[in-house]
């Protein structure tokens, strides 16, 4: 076989050095974090910032186009015969790698300040790199083996993160969940890689998608297989409900890995296997609705929240949903480009509740915020730039990605995906008013009863009041640390999308030689009545968030109206819908089910010890008497007879014909 | 006139058989030590003895490397593949002394590693047995032994495991015993390669013959359905015991049914003599992993991960081509480290009162002992074929000989087998990692270096495997 690669071969020490640098920070954190005290977060920081520069350097190899090999290629080491280990930087790898040490950059450097005082200070950072670590493995990995070790290894960085309050239960708990839905994901894409390789004899990704063809109708088959894993990461139905929970984690975890890069995995699973979805149809079909149905779910579940990151998350959720559908049904570039800009705005959300939580003392319901316009004006910028973007309001950076994604949908011939993504464009304006008006507008109800609002236990509405583990009030580092990084986001979360502006946009350019031309459908609807469309859905919630939140009217009577709410809330929103308890029911208990039937037949003694029927007794005899008399040593013996009789009947004929 | 009897062997035929001999030699020195020492022999002293006695065999052994020589008329087959099968029983032998000294009470000390030492002789002898009475000998020297072993603790569950496993291995040992009887019958000799020249059309007794013979191993191998008494005795036997079990038995035993499907089976009813051999294996695959899921003790687990992980080395054997066979060996060295390495952790855990085998013993681990962890979650990753471990090199190349060699449904089978299996394994490095309310519960207690050393050592030769994956199977040589 000729051995394809993608990308360039050559030396490129700027790449290697980017990979491994996070590495060496989570290595040093861990190991001198008690010395490094507050340094650490200094050192985590400056590795990722040196990253990011690493990145910047290496924007022309990685954009490299020589004779079809697209990017950097480095060769690290041989494995099995036709099968290398190496990175890959090409314009795919590339924005991934950007957004993980940019974003990642900005976000450790925004812990320093939130952690400040956290008695695991270093230990944070650590678990921190190394999930940057992670990360940049798998997306630079040039191989599918590569790419599941950094697949595992986000979700093992993930749930330590996740956990990291360990003294709450809930966040034990949560973390439990995450990794129980990840290892679905980890078992079906690792099926996808076994079935690859038994048909294309290859795990590179240049060999792969060079003889696609030999995986004939498996290509189906690979491509659910990828995408089961891709929803399990990426918050997809049904396996989305890890992540609400995945909140428990500090805020910059929720921003870094919940928003803005790990949940994105699922998206550049597809994207990188572009060449294999494009050939399945069934696949575009199935992955691209269950997109739009997780964003329209998310979307819907969002409106029912209290906790301000778990609206987030329920958006988070949502908007990934966007992506996937975008990726899903062929709109790549859409897709990508959703990515790009969400990893800004959607940063910019989470650390901007980080300084509200942080500053009302780890405070998370909205219920009992409100006015806090005039108390935290910074922060009030930072939330309304970062909404404005996520509803895609004109110019700013979701409108254009969000609207190449919806009328991607349509101009790959999927109408209903289109309205969907419509709808959900509304309803998204709706819950992130909601949010912006319960937050910072009318009066601050943190004095008020909590029982005034309806919130009936206030332990279990959201995280604890106060937790000794989180920063003290009296203990704080300098407010610009936070603010920074908050500052730094509002001007991608505005221009970033500018990118895209246009027929011959620099992002089209930019990816022109990724992705194959798109085949595309003749469209009734143009994509600038698109965006109309889904500007008249925007308008369209924020006027009914006006009405129900901040019209004059509503807000004199907010107490009221909160607590009507909470009490009125129907069943099915305050239960998410009850897919925790249908997954509950479909995978704890079959598999505990089945683990119990299977192992009935296979192991006469399943639950160790608890039907053990050899009476034990202290003689030798009496066992050997008793063992025979109960029946165990009879079963067994049974068994060995049976599969005697089954191979001699079978060689008895078998030898007979001849 | 003086009636002279000639000895047919000449002393090159006995120079092959040093490396078992030492073993054996070590066996009464340990007994001798004991019986001249005042009470007991020092635990230290026998297990110098002993490890000596193994490492020495080791030494001779891999000299012996490059050498052929079929000694005793064809009864035990020098070549490469016999002294990296015997290696690989006494690494067995050498990582069991170390759990033995963890372990192991002074008292019995000596009995113990006696009888240890005689069944890894069996071992030994089954890895160059290519007749049916070197073979038949290989196997009970190994299995008498383990008997004994597996009862020799004061508990109930163990003479419970121990009785088990005679009962069910003698009828075993009675069908291979009865197979080899038809073999010998239908061509007049014990040679395994005499069997490949018997006449296959008209012969039910040959047919019958291999398919005693065959289950016979599959029992020793508890393949599926011969599994049954696997998972008990295993959780009975004590724990240093069980890693020998879970790794000599099935090296033995694989030597066997290895030179069997080269070199015994008749070209031209090949498919058709084999085929129930390749469906247990595949059955044992998906069983084995299915059969985990159930299951809370660490020795159970293993017990019926090792019913797969024998399945997919049998499976490597399909198509009986010469690149199945140096996959099937690459895989089995690697399960050999994977399963060592897990047993020292488990090992590492116990204390003298409580052997660390329930899988609450390893709640939180990973903050009481976060190396141990770590390296057990390394071996759990490896048995379950994650990358970048060498299990998944070796399951990747088990695949690619599958399907070469036109068993594709085996492929599909070990792949479905896998995924059942991450669940399983997975079990456990989750009540490692995750914390939750027992991990507060229990205390760190001082951990055995040489246990400790064990998992470390396994846990870096698994590291080469994995970077270096062909370099053992270009040095393994074909079934000599």
């Amino acid at each position: 076989m000729i051995h394809h690669v993608m990308g360039v071969n050559g030396f490129y020490p700027l790449l290697m050095t980017l990979w491994l640098l996070p590495l060496a920070g989570a290595v040093l954190c861990w190991t001198f974090g008690p010395q490094l005290k507050q340094l650490a977060g200094w050192l985590g920081a400056a590795t990722l910032g040196t990253s990011f520069v690493l990145t910047l350097l290496s924007w022309s190899a990685a954009t490299q186009n020589s004779g079809g090999a697209l990017g950097a290629h480095q060769s690290l080491l041989s494995w099995i015969p036709g099968f290398d280990f190496g990175l890959l930087l090409d314009p795919l790898s590339l924005i991934w790698t950007f957004i993980i040490t940019g974003v990642g950059f900005l976000i450790h450097f925004y812990s320093i300040g939130y952690m400040h005082g956290d008695k695991a200070f270093a230990r944070f950072f650590a678990y921190m790199n190394f999930f940057v670590f992670a990360m940049l493995t798998l997306v630079l990995s040039d191989n599918f083996v590569g790419l599941l070790v950094g697949w595992g290894l986000v979700g093992l960085a993930s749930y330590f993160l996740i956990g990291f309050w360990f003294e709450r239960p809930s966040a034990v708990a949560a973390a439990r969940k995450a990794f129980v839905i990840n290892v679905v994901g980890d078992v079906a894409i690792m099926f996808a890689i076994f079935v690859i390789f038994t048909k294309v004899g290859a795990l590179g990704f240049g060999d792969v998608f060079a003889n696609a063809s030999q995986l004939g109708d498996w290509v189906f088959v690979v491509c659910v297989g990828l995408f089961i894993g891709a929803a399990a990461k990426s918050a997809q139905l049904p396996l989305h409900t890890w992540l609400p929970d995945a909140m428990e984690g500090p805020t910059p975890v929720s921003a870094l890995i919940h928003a803005a890069t790990m949940v994105t995995a699922g998206v550049y699973l597809i994207a990188r296997c572009a060449p294999l979805w494009s050939v399945s149809s069934d696949a575009q079909m199935l992955v691209g609705t269950i997109g739009a149905l997780t964003a329209l779910v998310g979307a819907i579940l969002g409106t029912a929240q209290w906790d301000i990151k778990r609206i987030l998350a329920y958006s988070t959720m949502s908007q990934i949903g966007y992506m996937i559908m975008g990726v899903g049904v062929g709109a790549f570039e859409g897709g990508v480009a959703h990515f790009f800009t969400h990893a800004f705005f959607k940063a910019q959300l989470f650390l901007g509740s980080g300084l509200i939580i942080h500053a009302l003392a780890n405070e998370q319901d909205v219920r009992r915020m409100g006015g806090l316009m005039k108390k935290m004006p910074f922060a009030f910028v930072a939330m309304l730039t970062g909404v404005l973007a996520i509803c895609g309001i004109p110019g700013f950076s979701g409108a254009f990605s969000k609207d190449a994604v919806i009328y991607g949908a349509l101009a790959h011939g999927h109408p209903w995906l289109y309205a969907i993504g419509l709808i959900t464009a509304g309803i998204t304006a709706y819950y992130m008013f909601r949010m912006i008006f319960l937050t910072f507008f009318g009066s601050y109800r943190g004095d008020v009863d909590p029982s005034e609002l309806g919130i009936r236990h206030p332990e279990l509405a959201g995280t604890p009041a106060h937790d000794e583990h989180e920063p003290h009030e009296h203990d704080h580092a300098p407010a610009w640390i936070m603010a920074v990084p908050v500052g730094l986001l509002i001007v991608p979360t505005v221009f970033a999308g500018w990118l895209m502006f246009g027929e011959h946009s620099w992002w089209s350019q930019f990816f022109s030689a990724q992705f194959a031309p798109e085949h595309t459908v003749a469209t009734p609807v143009s994509d600038v009545m698109t965006t109309v469309f889904a500007v008249a859905a925007v308008l369209a919630g924020f006027a009914i968030a006006y009405l129900r939140y901040g019209a004059p009217a509503a807000m004199e009577h907010a107490i009221e109206r909160l607590r009507t709410e909470t009490v009125r809330m129907p069943g099915a929103l305050a239960n998410a819908l009850y897919f925790d308890a249908a997954l509950d029911a479909l995978f704890v208990r079959t598999s505990q089910l089945l683990g119990t039937l299977f192992g009935r037949l296979i192991d006469p003694l399943v639950i160790d010890g608890g039907v053990r029927e050899v009476a034990l007794s202290a003689r030798w005899l009496g066992t050997l008497v008793r063992s025979f008399q109960t029946g165990l040593v009879r079963a067994y013996a049974l068994i060995l007879v049976i599969g005697v009789a089954c191979f001699v009947a079978y060689y008895a004929i078998a030898g007979g014909v001849h | 006139m003086t009636n002279v009897i000639a000895n047919p062997y000449t002393s090159a035929d006995w120079n092959v058989l040093y490396p078992l001999g030492i073993v054996a030699l070590g066996a009464l020195a340990v007994l001798f030590v004991d019986l001249v020492s005042k009470k007991h022999a020092p635990k230290w002293l026998t297990l110098a003895l002993a490890g000596l006695s193994v490492i020495g065999a080791g030494v001779v052994c891999a000299q012996q490397y490059g050498q052929n020589y079929d000694a005793f008329g064809g009864g035990f087959l020098l070549g490469g593949f016999a002294v990296v099968m015997q290696e690989l029983v006494l690494v067995a032998a050498l990582g069991t002394l170390a759990l033995y000294a963890t372990l192991g009470d002074e008292e019995r000390m000596a009995g113990t590693i006696a009888l240890l030492l005689w069944s890894t002789c069996g071992a030994m002898l089954m890895a160059g047995a290519a007749n049916l009475m070197t073979i038949f000998l290989g196997l009970e020297l190994l299995s008498l032994a383990l008997y004994c072993l597996c009862g020799l603790r004061e508990n109930a569950i163990a003479r419970e495991a121990a009785l088990k496993y005679l009962i069910l291995s003698s009828t075993a040992s009675g069908f291979l015993l009865y197979g080899m009887a038809l073999l010998f019958g239908s061509t007049g000799s014990v040679a395994l390669a005499a069997i490949a020249q018997a006449p296959v059309a008209g012969n039910p007794m040959l047919w019958i013959g291999c398919a005693l013979f065959l289950v016979g191993l599959a029992f020793k191998l508890s393949l599926v359905p011969f599994h049954a008494w696997s998972p008990d005795v295993y959780e009975g036997a004590p724990l240093p015991v069980t890693a020998f079990m879970s790794v000599a038995t099935k090296v033995g035993a694989l030597a066997v049914l290895a030179r069997f499907v080269d070199a015994a089976v008749p070209s031209a009813g090949a498919e058709k003599l084999l085929l129930p051999l390749w469906i247990i294996a595949g059955i044992s695959m998906v069983a084995g992993n299915l059969g985990m899921l159930a299951q809370h003790d660490l020795k159970r687990l293993l017990a019926f991960s090792g019913i797969a992980q024998v399945g997919y080395i049998v499976a490597a054997l399909a198509g009986g081509g010469a690149l199945g066979l140096r996959y099937a060996l690459f895989y089995l060295i690697a399960y050999t480290f994977m399963n060592l390495g897990a047993f020292a952790v488990a090992t590492a855990i116990s204390t003298q009162a409580e052997e660390g085998s329930r899988l609450a013993n390893y709640h939180g681990l990973a903050q009481r002992r976060p190396f141990l962890a770590a390296a057990m979650t390394f071996f759990m990753l490896a048995l379950a074929g994650m990358p970048p471990t060498a299990g998944f090199v070796g399951k990747i190349l088990i695949l690619s000989a599958n399907v070469g060699a036109g068993y594709a449904w085996l492929a599909g089978l070990l792949i479905l087998g896998t995924a059942i299996s991450l669940y399983a394994y997975a079990k456990i490095i989750r009540a490692m990692y995750v914390r939750d309310e027992h991990a507060h519960a229990r205390e760190a207690h001082p951990v055995s270096p040489l246990a400790w050393a064990s998992a470390a050592v396994c846990a870096a030769v698994l590291l080469v495997l994995t970077f270096y994956p062909l370099a053992p199977s270009n040095v393994i040589p074909l079934v000599r």
